[in-house]
């Protein structure tokens, strides 16, 4: 039993390197996390501690020197200081602000300086300008997954709505405004759409249930506040999809702040930006004591960080969410990290 | 820079000028501090205040008021944690006792990195009338120092608009 997993799993394992390795995604000559040693260890099931950072939500504008490019280099200057050096380092959308070609063109090269792997999925506010088309020449496909040390990553793109701009003949700037606006009550409701669910249910289908599995989206897997589309319209049907294993960690950017929930077999984080925080919904929050202090606007970096997360686990994935922060902005619970 | 013209389209339509005629007498007057409007008048009224508040919806995010592309509503959405209610208060960025009003200015020209308002421009009455209207309701907390969320809008289907707010309107 546990040999035919086994063989399983390193099918599996080799099989996504193949349809998820896209030029230009990875930094150059440095993709060791991504080798044969690393689907070896996989075929364990012991998930020895590994530590990988987090940033996201960079919102770069395409204005010289603009403050928000200055935050996201200190991220990826920070990340280069780690010591240990991280793993990978994983992005979780909204690298521009209204996807101009200025805005990827000047994102782009501040991630390359990343001196591990990094690995991106888009946001809205890297999309609606051109549908994506952008982003995708620059980052490749907008969903995709991998095996690390034996826990299986995957990223997906949460932010598809349903036309809102041909009925309209809205032009693209004024379709990205609609949905750059966090109130989107213009653009609607969105999420990973049919044909991404059915890439995951394949995607997962050969994986055993002791498989941990780790998944990022830009917008949250359960219902927060869905008028600022704190939300993805069919997390029900991915969490559907993950039931099977037994344990599944979410992270997801989209928010700006620190939250957290638990559902099942999942637990969820959110993520810090590098660009401005949001305020928290006028909502009962599922975990309130899990949350950040307000903000001084007179400080750039204040509201802001970048994340380290371990994960580690014999039989069972445990992990640590150390929200990484210039500024006194985590109540003394949320410093000691957050349990995943 | 986004184009934003009419986040919300107002009904204008809910009373005709004849019904207003016949409504200008009666109701109690007992506890009237003056005469009561009529309700034609009253909601003419209600229509200008929500003028103002389309207004300042569009400021608030549009960009317009500062110079790298900002906008209050990027930290402030739905008006949210502007804490209207709280106002006047000691404000520690202000050094004073200090009013909504400039607390709006000083995050035009610090984040923003724009120009401040005339405080009693009709933008900046704009500006006030918006994120009040959000918090329209919520009790006042004078110097509360709370972060306050706007009322809570509910989302998903349909995506309902605030109350007196009819229609999200063209383009």
């Amino acid at each position: 039993m546990e040999k035919i997993s086994r063989r399983n799993f390193l099918g599996m394992s080799v099989k996504a390197t193949a349809a998820t390795f896209v030029a230009g995604t990875f930094a150059p000559a440095s993709n060791s996390f991504f080798g044969l040693a690393g689907i070896a260890e996989a075929a364990t099931k012991k998930i020895s501690p590994f530590t990988f950072a987090v940033i996201t939500d960079a919102h770069l504008h395409d204005i010289k020197d603009h403050k928000f490019d200055r935050i996201l280099e200190r991220a990826v200057d920070d990340i280069n200081k780690m010591n240990p050096a991280p793993d990978f380092v994983l992005y979780g959308g909204d690298l521009g602000q209204l996807a101009k070609p200025g805005e990827l063109d000047k994102g782009k090269p501040i991630l390359t300086r990343l001196k591990v792997p990094y690995r991106i999925i888009p946001g809205e506010h890297d999309w609606y300008l051109d549908l994506g088309k952008g982003w995708k020449d620059r980052f490749g496909t907008d969903h995709w997954s991998f095996d690390h040390k034996g826990v299986h990553f995957i990223g997906m793109n949460s932010i598809l709505v349903d036309d809102y701009w041909t009925g309209r003949s809205l032009t693209p700037d004024e379709r990205m405004g609609w949905c750059a606006e966090l109130e989107s009550h213009r653009c609607g409701a969105w999420g990973v759409g049919s044909e991404q669910l059915d890439w995951l249910e394949k995607d997962v289908a050969k994986l055993s249930p002791d498989t941990p599995v780790f998944i990022m989206t830009h917008s949250p897997l359960w219902d927060y506040y869905p008028r600022w589309n704190f939300q993805t319209r069919d997390a029900p049907e991915i969490r559907q999809i993950l039931s099977k294993f037994d344990k599944v960690i979410a992270i997801h950017g989209h928010v700006h702040q620190v939250v957290y929930n638990s559902m099942g077999n999942m637990t969820s984080a959110g993520l810090l930006s590098t660009s401005w925080p949001w305020p928290y919904p006028n909502v009962q929050m599922p975990y309130p004591s899990i949350r950040m202090n307000r903000a001084d606007p007179a400080d750039i970096y204040d509201g802001l960080g970048g994340h380290k997360v371990t994960l580690a686990g014999d039989m069972g994935l445990g992990g640590t969410l150390n929200y990484q922060v210039w500024s006194d902005l985590l109540p003394a619970n949320v410093q000691a990290g957050i349990k995943l | 820079m986004k184009k934003h013209k009419s986040m919300y389209a107002i009904g204008t339509s809910v009373m005709g000028l004849s019904l207003a005629g016949v409504m200008l007498l009666g109701g109690p007057q007992d506890v009237q501090a003056k005469k009561p409007v009529s309700p034609a008048q009253a909601e003419q009224e209600r229509q200008e205040l929500l003028k103002a508040v389309l207004m300042g919806d569009a400021l608030w995010h549009d960009g317009s008021l500062g110079t790298n592309g900002l906008a209050c509503g990027n930290c402030h959405p739905d008006g949210s944690a502007s804490n209207p209610h709280t106002w006047p208060k000691f404000q520690t960025n202000l050094g004073k006792v200090g009013t909504l009003r400039e607390m709006i200015n000083w995050c035009i020209m610090v984040p923003l990195e724009g120009k401040a308002l005339p405080t009693e421009s009709d933008k900046m009455i704009a500006m006030e009338a918006y994120a009040t209207f959000m918090h329209d309701g919520v009790p006042i907390a004078l110097g509360k120092d709370e972060q306050h969320g706007a009322n809570p809008v509910a989302g998903g289907a349909g995506y309902q608009l605030p109350s007196g707010v009819t229609d999200l309107g063209a383009p």
